[in-house]
């Protein structure tokens, strides 16, 4: 139980390591599927990988190390929209390399994970009956046409030109 | 706080024996980090390798459009390739080096790469960061339509689910909203068996379903490209990649503009979303429970459930 509860609040050099080596396999999976889909030059996409990388790091970093109750998701999304703020030094570099990979390379190579992943629920999955399937998928349905509806309208309300 | 209530409640009630059966663990960060830590996740080149190949399928096949009428067409990404073959890879009998081990550390892995996809839509947000200013209220207001899960409640009464239903519907039960509920509500009751189930479906299916999703809505909603990129941020990393894919098909040239969006939204829900469940969302559905259950709740028709105990 122990084992259970306690993480690794001690993350060590070792960790970072691991880190690093994990989002090296993940840049380089994903050029290559940048490079596929997309003909995008290998070079300019891995150095835009090399800096999402980077802010991955120092978000997943700050998360552990830094005495604030903060995740890792806020960190990387501070740092990303700074980096990338219009009139910083760094925007320019950041947002052209970055610009040269794909969202939909991220997401495809991201979802294989997943899909694997998600593998493992599989039976927990096959165990629930089909009525709470049905409720899942309104639920699903429901929380992304209520936002959508809701988004649109004040859109119009506000005038802004589609 | 939340997290770790959850997390002792997970370690003494939940996790099976069998297998070491651990469906919801990946929710903690501190135990993605031991499996990074321990296994050297790196190392474990069948898994990387078999992403590889199955990412070089998926962007060799590419993108098919399926013509339904004239106008209407159903887009199948690669993005939808890889999820599957990931799961058939995981499951096919034959394919040997593919299993629990490598699940796990898929599983591990995600929790970073998370980061990457996230640090990519914050660069987007940042480079249009003035129209995130100007799109202000539909971006905050359009947090508030995720309440419209809670319309789910009738039919989850009227298909014989009893106070399941509160923890079903009251929100999308991804990690954070399981954690909110079981907070409330204890581990073994029933709001929080519900979440359980809500939240193990969307894990095998979330993402498959809320791409076919998007792809008809976008073809037979006539709503507004901002409000397809804000709806997908639904609090959930991976339907919200699943979500962004066709609706950045759907309006090619506005691609900055949709990702600066999605991922605004995301963070919106990240935020704030957890904060609205908490106060309006939950409150809002047990009052609706309360009040519909007596008229039209049906005999409870629950099959005993894995989770009871």
């Amino acid at each position: 139980m122990v084992e259970l509860i306690d993480g690794s609040e001690n993350v060590s050099v070792h960790g970072i390591f691991n880190w690093i080596l994990l989002l090296t396999i993940f840049s380089i999976i994903t050029v290559v599927a940048n490079f596929i889909g997309y003909e995008h030059p290998i070079a300019d996409s891995l150095i835009g990988m090399a800096i999402l990388s980077l802010i991955t790091l120092a978000g997943v970093w700050m998360e552990r190390y830094l005495p604030l109750n903060i995740s890792s998701i806020i960190y990387i999304s501070v740092i990303g929209i700074a980096l990338a703020f219009p009139g910083m030094p760094t925007s320019e570099v950041v947002s052209y390399y970055v610009s040269q990979v794909e969202l939909l390379s991220i997401v495809t190579v991201f979802l294989a994970y997943v899909g694997i992943g998600m593998g493992k629920s599989w039976n927990e999955f096959k165990t629930l009956g089909s009525r709470a399937i049905i409720i899942t998928i309104l639920v699903i349905a429901s929380t992304y046409l209520g936002s959508a509806l809701v988004a649109h309208i004040v859109l119009v309300m506000t005038g802004v030109p589609a | 706080m939340i997290n770790y209530n959850f997390q002792r409640n997970l370690g003494v009630d939940f996790i099976p024996d069998k297998n070491q059966d651990d469906h919801v663990e990946h929710i903690y960060r501190q135990k993605t980090d031991k499996r990074i830590l321990k296994k050297n996740p790196w190392r474990d080149y069948r898994l990387h390798g078999t992403v590889l190949i199955l990412v070089i399928i998926a962007e060799l096949i590419g993108t098919i459009k399926i013509p339904l009428t004239k106008d209407v067409a159903i887009t199948i990404m690669p993005l939808i390739y890889t999820i599957i073959l990931g799961l058939v890879f995981y499951l096919a009998k034959p394919i040997k080096w593919i299993q629990r081990k490598q699940a796990r550390i898929a599983e591990g892995a995600m929790m970073l790469f998370i980061g990457v996809l996230i640090a990519k839509l914050a660069v987007s947000s940042g480079q249009s960061i003035g129209l995130i200013f100007d799109m202000g209220p539909a971006l905050i207001l359009q947090e508030l339509g995720h309440l419209a899960t809670i319309l789910v409640l009738p039919i989850a009464l009227l298909l014989g689910f009893k106070k399941e239903s509160i923890g079903m519907t009251n929100s999308i039960g991804r990690e954070p909203n399981v954690a909110v509920v079981v907070d409330k509500y204890g581990f073994n009751s029933p709001e929080s068996r519900g979440v359980f189930a809500i939240f193990i479906i969307g894990t095998v299916i979330g993402t498959i379903f809320i791409s076919f999703l998007v792809t008809l809505s976008l073809s037979f909603l006539p709503l507004h490209p901002y409000a397809f990129a804000m709806a997908s941020g639904v609090g959930s990393a991976s339907m919200n990649a699943a979500a962004i894919g066709p609706t950045l098909a759907a309006f090619p040239g506005m691609e900055t503009q949709i990702e600066a969006f999605a991922g605004f939204s995301n963070l919106l829900s990240f935020c704030v979303g957890i904060y609205i469940v908490i106060f309006v969302a939950l409150p809002l559905t047990e009052r609706l429970y309360n009040w519909l259950e007596p008229k039209i709740g049906r005999d409870s028709i629950l099959p005993a459930k894995k989770e009871d105990d």
